[in-house]
């Protein structure tokens, strides 16, 4: 299936699997649109992403995360397909955990993320995230890391992250192309 | 004087205490354009400064100045880890400050920091407020137009016994509430989002009375057991001393200078003076406050108030009397904490002021020469802080230092 490449883009779009079904993440009571206005239908999708308290977690090389509340304050659902970073050079895939208590994995999301009206998707430690897989350069906490966030009617989004420093969000990486995790210990990068 | 009765018609500046004494007498180095109060201010009563509504972390200055002290306060005094390369250091201190600016305001607003672990304990109650200040050499990394003649070094008085470890630091938190869970969170998340950015240098804890509890609504008992801050100046006077006035700024406009000295005193030797050895060391009275020249505590230090036989009421070596301002620049208004720390006693001395060169320095030298209080006293920490202007939704912590 899916092979894990540090080269491909996040997420393929294509099928829409209707609601989010992940774990880690919340989705709020979304308040179904009525039927759009023109003036709707305008609106990107970009447009109607709200993103709260955005943030990275400082790290010197290898894997890092990043975390947000990802909110739709549109009429019309919401897909997010892709994130890219230029700063940092690093490939972002967007992950999702398995698994429950200390045992949690965490895994590339399969497809795009569909964000109902009105919903919400916490990208959280421990949950949901952004996943930097490779940084070319260090996450230093008090500067800020841009990615872009690509969605499915081609309008995209650059949204500063502030980078913190977090020794939390230590969570395994399972690989299931079965590659070699080539990160070493199979955990986020940073201190 | 017209302290007091506010709404008293008057052309000049309300004064606290003594500092509006001073007014009343020589009035060397005060320029007259500062005489001359707006006209509403003689119609209507000034709006207290001191005494803000709520602790908003957004506003001309930052909090934790003005306000009367909350319970506790905190110190702490980092050293920045420059970037090797020089020309990544203006960055790095524009990025730190926006970081401890968004930092100051989530948590003045009871919200924890980002990746904050324990976002439960952030609680704006009690007056929380966060309070940054550089070093004159930290602030030279930004290349700006401020005054850096203004937070030079402060030179050396005699009998200081400073210790490095409670020195001169980079970068100046200041952190007081009167919740000291709030408190402890708002520290930790702080040092945590510093790492690797800045070492610690000191830390260094402080408290005054909580509100509500003091004898005195401007003043609290320190170690010694002396009601402490009576003569500070007060309301639109604070203001002026702290931050200045219309052309006569501090070293940016909306800033001001802090002046930050660890004083152990020595409680034991302190044991061994009665009453009226204290009260005449201080020239105020240990039971109420009140000066030797008067009854009350708000009564004015007269310092030509002489006895039956002619002598000075309040000797010329006395705190009071060597402390008190000469002239008006050397107001400050002082907002310090006690400390007690592993069997050692004494006081987090703190003032604000607009230049220390008028203020604070020449009133320490007078101190340092014959302060009677000086047997009972020690300097063993010293730092002077350009603490920065307020920030608001759109300005960034420190963006006066970096404006193009
Ligand atoms: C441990 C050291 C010190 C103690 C225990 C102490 C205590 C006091 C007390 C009890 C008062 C009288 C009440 C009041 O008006 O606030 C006072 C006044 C004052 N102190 Fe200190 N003080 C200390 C150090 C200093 C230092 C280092 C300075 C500044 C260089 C200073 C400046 C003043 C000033 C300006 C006044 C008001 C004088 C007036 O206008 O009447 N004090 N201090
Ligand atoms: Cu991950």
């Amino acid at each position: 299936m899916n092979k894990f490449s540090k080269t491909l883009p996040l997420l393929t779009a294509g099928l829409l699997t209707g609601s989010l079904l992940l774990s880690g993440c919340s989705t709020k009571s979304p308040e179904q649109a009525s039927a759009p206005s023109a003036e709707q239908q305008d609106t990107t999708q970009a447009a109607s992403l709200q993103i709260n308290d955005p943030w990275a977690k400082a790290a010197d090389k290898g894997m890092s995360a990043a975390f947000g509340t990802l909110r739709n304050t549109g009429q019309q659902p919401v897909e997010l397909v892709k994130v890219t970073e230029e700063q940092h050079r690093s490939p972002v895939q967007l992950h999702e955990m398995t698994g429950s208590g200390t045992e949690m994995t965490m895994k590339e999301h399969q497809g795009p993320v569909e964000i109902k009206p009105g919903a919400e998707v916490e990208l959280v430690p421990g949950g949901m995230h952004f996943m930097y897989m490779d940084l070319a350069k260090p996450l230093v906490a008090s500067e800020t890391s841009t990615l872009t966030l690509h969605f499915a009617d081609g309008s995209s989004k650059a949204v500063d992250f502030p980078i913190r420093n977090y020794s939390g969000a230590k969570e395994r990486y399972e690989d299931h192309a079965g590659m070699e995790d080539k990160h070493g210990n199979g955990e986020h990068g940073g201190h | 004087m017209a302290e007091q009765q506010p709404t008293v018609p008057s052309r000049r500046l309300v004064l606290g205490g003594s500092a509006a004494a001073a007014l009343s007498g020589a009035l060397v180095g005060f320029g007259a354009g500062r005489l001359d109060a707006p006209a509403s201010a003689a119609a209507e009563p000034a709006q207290d400064p001191s005494d803000p509504a709520d602790l908003s972390p957004y506003g001309a200055y930052q909090r934790g100045i003005l306000e009367e002290p909350q319970t506790h306060g905190i110190f702490l005094g980092l050293d920045i880890q420059w970037p090797k390369a020089k020309d990544e250091r203006r960055d790095r201190l524009r990025s730190l400050l926006r970081m401890l600016g968004e930092d100051a305001a989530r948590l003045m607003s009871g919200d924890g920091v980002l990746a904050d672990s324990e976002p439960e304990m952030a609680s704006a109650r009690g007056r929380l407020s966060i309070t940054v200040g550089l070093s004159r050499d930290a602030a030279a990394q930004a290349k700006s137009t401020a005054d850096l003649s203004m937070l030079e070094p402060l030179p050396e008085f005699s009998g200081d016994k400073l210790e490095p470890r409670f020195g001169q630091a980079d970068l100046l938190v200041q952190f007081c509430g009167d919740d000291p869970t709030a408190l402890a969170h708002a520290l930790r998340a702080v040092r945590k989002n510093l790492t690797g950015l800045a070492t610690v240098r000191f830390e260094q804890h402080g408290f005054t009375t909580p509100p509500g509890q003091a004898e005195h609504p401007h003043a609290f008992r320190n170690l010694f057991g002396q009601l402490d801050g009576i003569a500070n100046p007060r309301t639109t006077a604070r203001e002026g001393a702290v931050f200045g006035h219309g052309d006569e700024q501090s070293w940016l406009p909306g800033g001001t200078v802090l002046v930050l000295r660890r004083i152990r005193m020595d409680l034991e030797r302190w044991d061994e003076v009665d009453r009226p050895g204290r009260d005449f060391a201080l020239g105020r009275r240990q039971s109420d406050g009140s000066p030797l020249s008067g009854q009350h505590p708000d009564d004015p230090v007269d310092l030509s108030a002489t006895t039956e036989l002619g002598l000075p009421v309040i000797a010329g070596n006395a705190h009071v009397a060597l402390a008190k301002p000469v002239q008006a620049a050397e107001t400050m208004w002082r907002r310090g904490f006690s400390y007690t720390d592993g069997g050692e006693s004494g006081l987090l001395f703190a003032c604000f002021q607009r230049d220390a060169r008028t203020a604070f320095v020449p009133v320490q030298r007078r101190l340092a020469a014959s302060d009677a209080m000086n047997q009972w006293i020690t300097h063993t920490g010293s730092g002077i802080y350009g603490i920065l202007p307020g920030m608001s939704q759109e300005a960034q912590l420190g963006a006066a230092l970096f404006a193009e």
